[in-house]
């Protein structure tokens, strides 16, 4: 038969109805009528918030059928389900402007993810041996009430271990672990920003994060902060991004990175400033003193002189005053003109020619309104609160703290985040730790012992949607809804003018047999033997009662809504610091090169690592999907008879991985970075036992004024490893319909 | 006047962040093929981000481009199609009818711009990944070609809403998944038979160009140049 006389066959036998039922077994199945209200082929678009990072993007969920397999009164059958199709940026949310980042367009695939844990499970063999048996909801909220019963009266018994975040859901927890006699939950992030916002709080009286008005800025210079890819606030800095380079006729603003490898972000700038990591500081202050040497400062006139207190958002108008007094007074040498920051000095310490210097300056005052941008590895250096000062004091200086085309800070309704920068302390003396979605074991120094930590504590309670490398050393698993079957809510810090409280309800019914953790958390209080009175009943009632009734209205209609409140202000204690060398682990003789690990554009910190959509991702510098590389200089490379794809050797004081090279031309030559994201032990099909992992090489440093990680100071050494192993794979290269394999050697 | 689709790629606005590579995947059912297949050049990425590497350490610059189907006016592709799978469309698309195409594979031969994906196997949504699929959008099983459509199921459902309404389609009305997700609105989409649309105005821009414009594909997607720096 050929093809033809087979579609005139189909067409009259409905021949193909019958054979496509027979390869499928799942067509044969009942059809059972749906409990959603929805029409076929209509789709109907409902507001969410995207969880991934702490930027708070906006979402708009379409809504559309899907055939769900269910078992109902024992017969296993299809139903027709309202399911999420498709994130989108909402248009009108203030932060992301209807755009979404990579990360957040898949997002939906942790909902939809097939080794998304489905119902509570207790631990059945060894801790972390990974086998599990399933119980009941009752079983399960009896065992955690059981064991809180067990600690309950013992200070610092129960330990709460969660991301840190502004929201109501980190509020709920918070309430419960304090009404329990806990400490607060201890929060850990790896890239977090602990520094950048104590040195906010210094310069500006604001604990939080920056928010930047790109779109009116006219020359931007960052030190390596990666504010297009993964920092901050990344979809709104885009949009800002995208207006400044070309949303004004005529005028296009100008922008300079400064940093040791070429970021995503970097890559995008007309000027590439390497400088040696550490020493970012010392050119924004040599950036400052060619400024008021040569008095170039922008004539801002009212500005200067006394002010209210506090920072204005850039819309809101109004004289900064203070905030210059305070930011330059952190700086030791500020009134005296930075004399020892000339740009003869800056080159010796930083790399940076001192013409160089000279001539940024200059265009920095020239061409207002200009803005300096700090974030990442600068910070994550031994001085990194002394570089977020010195940048602080530059863009105070240049006169944009609070207005168009500056930096403001973003109105907020909510206590800063207390963020602990050692969590393995509070973990010391824990008889229960209840884990909510972090992975402290994979994003932590090996130094820190987190494991080992957590396999002392008697019991553990993990609240993930997924078996990863801590919660695997779990006991008890009480799976949560994912975002988009439940209430959800952030207070993002910043990336707008005005003040965001995001709050979304479910936009589809559960898949599976989990339950919502703050309900949970709230059905556990009132189980206790000497209950925790908590005010609310559920968390939907926590998030009403949080915000005045118009607000909620509009809330439920866009799933975010303006509010108000007082912005708390701080006042940490006001001393000049001055520059101190950055310290690094590990002996330059032994370990000649700074390890840079750094947040991947597609894996983020290694939490998205089990999203295919984002292991195939390839990596915007090199086009990498699936792997784990490490990227090297091509003199470096060459010195060392490295090549593309050869395994290589990093060790560090603290150990030593394996991973493919990556010659790449936008490394230092006395740099070598790799990217966040693989090296799970067990983390899902897609990511366990996939690459290295680089933060477990990672020396215990810290910042020596706040002691957050300082994840970029430790040294490395390199040696070749072997032979390309097939475990680099990239997007580029040769045509797909000619691969090698096809060619006759 | 029937319409002709076509896009503008601002190359200063884009940053290479590769939002549009998700959301294309998202709206069109695109698979993800794993790291083994994936190691093979069997990948699928409608829309990807290119990278040019300029200049050694220090100086060293990158340009990114996003490249995905061109659209071409005089497209290799489909002239050498023995099945008409791939054709052309009365507004300008390089459609392909996937029950039409039986695998020669000669287009994606025929294309210089390298945007064609075979599927060399049946696509896997270990379940319930499949409940993501886009009911608007086929999915194609093996041995068929297929490109980014610009989101043709979009402009079709634009078409047909506007249809309803008796009313012409409003430039901005029709958003590809990509151009809508694009962070830095690099991406604009629209009529090139519109003189007044925002991707006619963007195109007749001095900073536009083609890709491989000398080959005489006449694409219908303009890159606007990163102005060179001062």
């Amino acid at each position: 038969m050929d093809r033809r006389d087979f579609i005139k066959l189909t067409a009259i036998t409905g021949t193909s109805a019958t054979l496509a039922s027979c390869g499928n077994p799942e067509h044969q199945l009942i059809r059972f009528i749906p409990d959603d209200d929805l029409v076929p082929g209509v789709a109907e678009w409902k507001p969410s918030v995207c969880p991934l990072c702490s930027a708070g993007c906006g979402l708009s969920v379409r809504v559309m059928e899907a055939d769900a397999e269910v078992v109902r009164n024992g017969e296993r059958g299809l139903v027709k389900i309202a399911a999420a199709k498709k994130l989108e940026g909402q248009p009108d949310h203030p932060i992301n402007q209807g755009g979404l980042c990579p990360r957040g367009q898949a997002a939906i695939q942790i909902t939809y993810h097939p080794d998304r844990l489905t119902q509570p499970m207790t631990r059945s063999g060894a801790r972390g041996s990974g086998e599990w048996k399933p119980i009941t909801w009752d079983e399960a909220i009896a065992e955690i009430v059981s064991q809180l019963d067990q600690v309950a009266g013992e200070p610092a018994a129960l330990a709460f271990l969660a991301r840190p975040r502004r929201s109501r859901r980190l509020e709920l927890a918070t309430a419960f672990v304090r009404g329990f006699g806990a400490p607060a939950p201890i929060t850990f992030e790896l890239f977090g920003d602990e520094v950048l916002r104590r040195a906010n709080a210094i310069s500006f009286g604001r604990d939080q994060l920056p928010t930047y008005d790109l779109a009116r800025s006219r020359y931007v210079i960052a030190f390596g902060a990666d504010f297009l890819g993964t920092w901050n606030s990344p979809v709104a800095q885009n949009a800002g991004y995208g207006a400044m380079r070309q949303g004004h006729p005529q005028v296009r603003g100008t922008f300079v990175q400064v940093e040791s490898r070429m970021s995503p972000t970097g890559a995008n700038a007309d000027e590439w400033v390497p400088v040696k990591p550490g020493t970012e500081g010392v050119l924004a202050l040599g950036l400052a003193h060619v400024i008021l040497k040569n008095n170039l400062r922008p004539d801002r006139g009212a500005d200067r002189g006394a002010g209210a207190p506090g920072v204005n958002n850039v819309r809101g108008g109004g004289a900064p005053g203070l905030n210059d007094v305070r930011a330059g007074a952190s700086i030791e040498g500020w009134s005296g003109g930075l004399t020892a920051y000339t740009p003869e000095q800056v080159e010796k310490i930083s790399g940076i020619a001192a013409k160089r210097v000279e001539r940024l300056a200059r265009e920095l005052a020239e061409h207002g309104p200009a803005v300096a941008i700090v974030g990442g590895p600068p910070l994550a250096q031994t001085n990194g609160l002394f570089t977020a000062l010195a940048v602080n004091a530059l863009n105070a200086l240049l006169g944009t703290v609070g207005q168009p085309g500056g930096v403001s800070f973003m109105p907020q309704v909510s206590q800063p985040l207390a963020v602990s920068p050692k969590p393995f302390e509070g973990l010391a003396t824990a008889k229960v730790l209840l884990i909510d979605d972090a992975n402290p074991v994979f994003a932590s120094p090996k130094a820190w012992k987190m494991r080992e930590t957590l396999e002392k504590i008697p019991f553990i309670a993990s609240f993930g949607s997924f078996i990863d490398d801590t919660s695997s050393l779990a006991d008890l698993i009480l799976p949560d809804h994912s975002f988009l079957e439940s209430w959800t809510d952030g207070l993002p810090e910043s990336g707008a003018a005005v003040a965001v409280a995001n709050v979304a309800g479910p936009v589809m019914r559960p898949l599976h047999n989990t339950r919502a953790t703050p309900d949970v958390l709230l059905d556990v209080a009132g189980k206790l033997k000497k209950p925790v009175t908590l005010p609310w009943k559920s968390f939907d009632e926590m998030l009403t009662s949080s915000m005045p009734e118009a607000a909620w209205a509009t809330v439920q209609k866009q799933g975010w809504a303006e509010v108000t409140g007082p912005t708390p202000v701080a006042r940490p204690a006001l001393r000049a610091i001055a520059y101190a060398e950055p310290t690094f682990d590990g002996d330059a003789g032994q370990f000649p090169f700074h390890f840079l690990p750094y947040a991947s554009q597609a894996l983020y910190d290694g939490s998205l690592a089990h999203l295919p959509w984002l292991q195939e991702l390839p990596d915007p510098l090199t086009s990498a999907m699936w792997s784990s590389w490490v990227e090297i200089n091509p003199s470096t490379a060459q010195r060392l008879n490295i090549a593309q794809g050869d395994l290589v050797d990093v060790t560090s004081s603290q150990g030593t991985l394996r991973a493919p090279a990556i010659v790449s031309p936008g490394i230092a030559p006395d740099v070598i970075a790799m990217p966040v994201g693989q090296g799970h032990q067990t983390f899902t099909r897609y990511a366990s036992n996939r690459g290295a992992n680089p933060v477990s090489i990672l020396a215990p440093v810290t910042e020596a004024e706040t002691g957050a990680l300082a994840w970029a100071a430790t040294r490395v050494k390199i040696a070749r490893a072997g032979d390309p192993d097939g475990s680099l794979i990239m997007f580029a290269g040769e045509m797909r319909e000619h691969p090698h394999e096809h060619e006759v050697r | 006047m029937p319409h002709r689709w076509g896009m503008a790629v601002d190359l200063d606005r884009c940053t290479g962040c590769e939002a549009c590579v998700t959301a294309c995947h998202a709206e069109n059912n695109i698979p993800t093929v794993g790291p083994e297949q994936a190691a093979r050049g069997r990948a699928m990425h409608w829309i990807r981000v290119e990278r040019y590497w300029e200049g050694d350490f220090p100086d060293v610059r990158l340009k990114f481009r996003p490249v995905m189907c061109q659209q071409c006016d005089a497209a290799p592709c489909e002239p050498v199609c023995p099945t008409y799978a791939s054709h052309h469309t009365a507004d300008g698309l390089n459609a392909q009818v996937y029950n039409r195409c039986i695998g020669t594979r000669y287009c994606a031969n025929a294309c210089p711009y390298n945007v064609r994906f075979f599927d060399f196997f049946n696509p896997q949504w270990p379940k319930p990944l499949h409940l993501q699929l886009n009911p608007d959008v086929s999915v194609r099983e093996v041995g068929v070609m297929e490109k980014c459509t610009f989101c043709v199921q979009r402009i079709s459902a634009v078409r047909t809403q506007a249809k309803a309404e008796t009313r012409e389609i409003k430039d901005g009305d029709i958003k590809p998944a990509c151009a809508q997700a694009c962070p830095a609105k690099a991406l604009v989409f629209g009529d090139l038979n519109d003189p007044e649309s925002e991707v006619s105005r963007l195109s007749r821009s001095p900073r536009g160009s083609k890709l491989l414009d000398d080959l005489g594909t006449l694409p219908k997607v303009t890159y606007l140049a990163r102005p060179s720096d001062s």
